[in-house]
């Protein structure tokens, strides 16, 4: 392949790493095809719940996921923990993630990431994930990854679809941070879309989806996002449940004076509770919903959410 | 549209029509508690925002379905849009508020208008079948009395804008004439809505608001509040 390439006039000037080698190093090469192997990240989990605890009973996963195992630190006796590692510097160009994740009857599972997700410059094509979840009876998911950071020039696709059976619940959340806030990059992404579809024993629950094309549409604009930079949203799912109502207080009060702006709501067709929250830094934004959350927590499964630590 | 239809769009734009819109503000009262908005200039911002994020990319997207699916005589479908309306209208008072001025219209309509259409839909809201939101029973309304969609959809956006500006007049004391020029500036804005939802389907209602939403949740829970929503 390589040796089809036309040469350019920079390979004069290029330098390599032994002077025999410098007509080479001027070479481009064309960059791995969309959805090709190293961008085609599967990742498959399956959680099951046995006599001694939830275990993962199915893991495969590729490149750039990876899973070194779960870990046991959770607070409640007969929950399991995955913590998603990524050996890459984040999400590129014509990459398509695919995550399939299965809890079975009674089982707990908490799965994170490692770090935050960033997802990188762009200047062709786009990036683009899609996340079934999948929870039995009486089972019980925390999907709570680490921010989504979008570089500039980024544009970054995210599907979600959640299916919950009989009595069964999750918490899911998502915050998406608008650059690298540190050096000043602040909606410099050219797109976001990031939709959530979730699914009870009785059909569709609720949808939520946030679309940011910085370029077109103001989202400082008041109403939108306002003065505020990072967003964050927790669902609290359990269409099973009885008192979304006293819940949703619960979680409103427990986000109510936190530095980030937050607040909660009841979900349509009794499905649990939404909790929304806006802040000028990431830390703010995860502080809040994690308080939510391990108060939700403690409803679901009478016991609080992990501590947030993840080194 | 026939003398009829024209005088029946103008009835169902008016702030006359009963329908409880002097207790809804959709946050706006909120927004005044926190001072986000204190004048006119912020108000008009602040109601492109709804027109916008929320109007435009939800209700007048379900308004045009349930108008098309009416004209079709498929209230399977009007229900369906309709359900999808409050699956995606994630605060909890939106939706009250919604299904409260929809419940309304639909009696109302029905004491007007002797249809087997509206009787039929009322009937599937009554089962518990379908929520009855306002913008859903408006697109079945406005169908069924000729009303083009495009009038229909404008129909909305004017509802709306008036009864948020009718709750600012008593929420900021602003005065008439600031009302009746907001509501003028505010054109291109409706507008844009319109023309926004006409590039959607049912399955892209994507209302985005999150602000709107933190301020509605606190709404639920203030001690001291004029308004419903």
């Amino acid at each position: 392949m390589a040796a089809d390439m036309p040469e350019t006039d920079d390979a004069e000037t290029a330098t390599a790493a032994h002077p025999a080698f410098e007509g080479y190093a001027a070479e481009s090469l064309p960059q791995a095809a969309v959805g090709a192997p190293g961008k085609d990240g599967v990742l498959e989990l399956q959680f099951a719940g046995t006599g001694s605890g939830t275990k993962l009973v199915r893991d495969y996963a590729t490149v750039p996921f990876h899973i070194s195992g779960t870990l046991g630190h959770d607070p409640h006796p007969e929950a399991e923990t995955v913590f998603v590692q990524s050996p890459t510097g984040g999400i590129a160009q014509g990459d398509r993630h695919d995550i399939e994740v299965e809890v079975g009857p009674d089982a707990i599972a908490h799965i994170s990431t490692q770090s935050s997700t960033k997802v990188q410059e762009m200047n062709g094509n786009y990036a683009a994930a899609e996340t079934g979840l999948s929870v039995e009876r009486g089972g019980h998911l925390d999907y709570v990854p680490e921010p989504t950071i979008l570089h500039a020039d980024s544009r970054f696709l995210q599907e979600m679809r959640v299916e919950l059976k009989r009595e069964a619940t999750a918490v899911l959340s998502d915050i998406v941070v608008p650059g690298r806030l540190a050096r000043g990059e602040r909606f410099e992404f050219e797109r976001y879309l990031s939709s959530v579809s979730v699914s009870g024993p009785d059909g569709l629950l609720f949808e939520d989806a946030t679309h940011l094309t910085p370029a077109e549409t103001d989202p400082d604009a008041p109403g939108v996002l306002g003065e505020f930079t990072v967003y964050g949203t927790l669902f609290v799912v359990a269409p099973d449940r009885d008192g979304a109502g006293a819940l949703s207080d619960t979680l409103h009060e427990a986000v109510a004076d936190c530095e980030a702006r937050a607040g909660a709501t009841a979900l349509p067709n009794d499905a649990g509770v939404a909790v929304r929250a806006l802040g000028d830094r990431a830390e703010t934004v995860q502080a809040a919903l994690h308080a939510a959350w391990s108060e939700a927590r403690e409803t679901l499964i009478g016991a609080p959410a992990p501590s947030g630590r993840k080194y | 549209m026939s003398d009829d239809a024209t005088l029946e769009a103008f009835r169902l734009a008016d702030s006359f029509l009963p329908v409880g819109t002097y207790t809804v503000s959709y946050g706006l009262e909120q927004f005044v508690a926190d001072d986000r908005v204190t004048d006119a200039d912020e108000l008009q911002t602040l109601l492109e925002t709804y027109l916008g994020q929320q109007v435009g990319p939800a209700e007048l997207v379900a308004l045009r379905a349930a108008h098309a699916a009416t004209l079709e005589d498929d209230i399977d479908r009007v229900c369906h849009v309709d359900r999808k309306l409050s699956a995606v209208t994630l605060a909890a008072e939106f939706r009250q508020s919604s299904q409260q001025s929809g419940d309304r219209l639909l009696s109302l309509q029905q004491d007007l208008r002797s249809g087997g259409e509206l009787r039929a839909y009322a009937e599937r809201v009554d089962a518990g079948d379908a929520p009855g939101n306002y913008a859903v029973v408006l697109g079945v309304a406005t169908a069924l009395a000729g009303i083009d969609v495009r009038q229909a959809c404008l129909i909305c956006c004017h509802g709306f804008a008036t009864g948020l500006l009718g709750a600012a007049q008593r929420l900021l004391s602003l005065g008439y004439t600031d009302a009746q020029r907001i509501l003028s500036a505010l054109r291109p804005a409706i507008t844009e809505a319109v023309e926004d939802s006409a590039h959607r389907t049912v399955e892209d209602m994507t209302p985005f608001a999150p602000l709107v939403e933190v301020l509605a949740a606190d709404h639920e829970r203030a001690q001291r509040r004029l308004f419903v929503s």
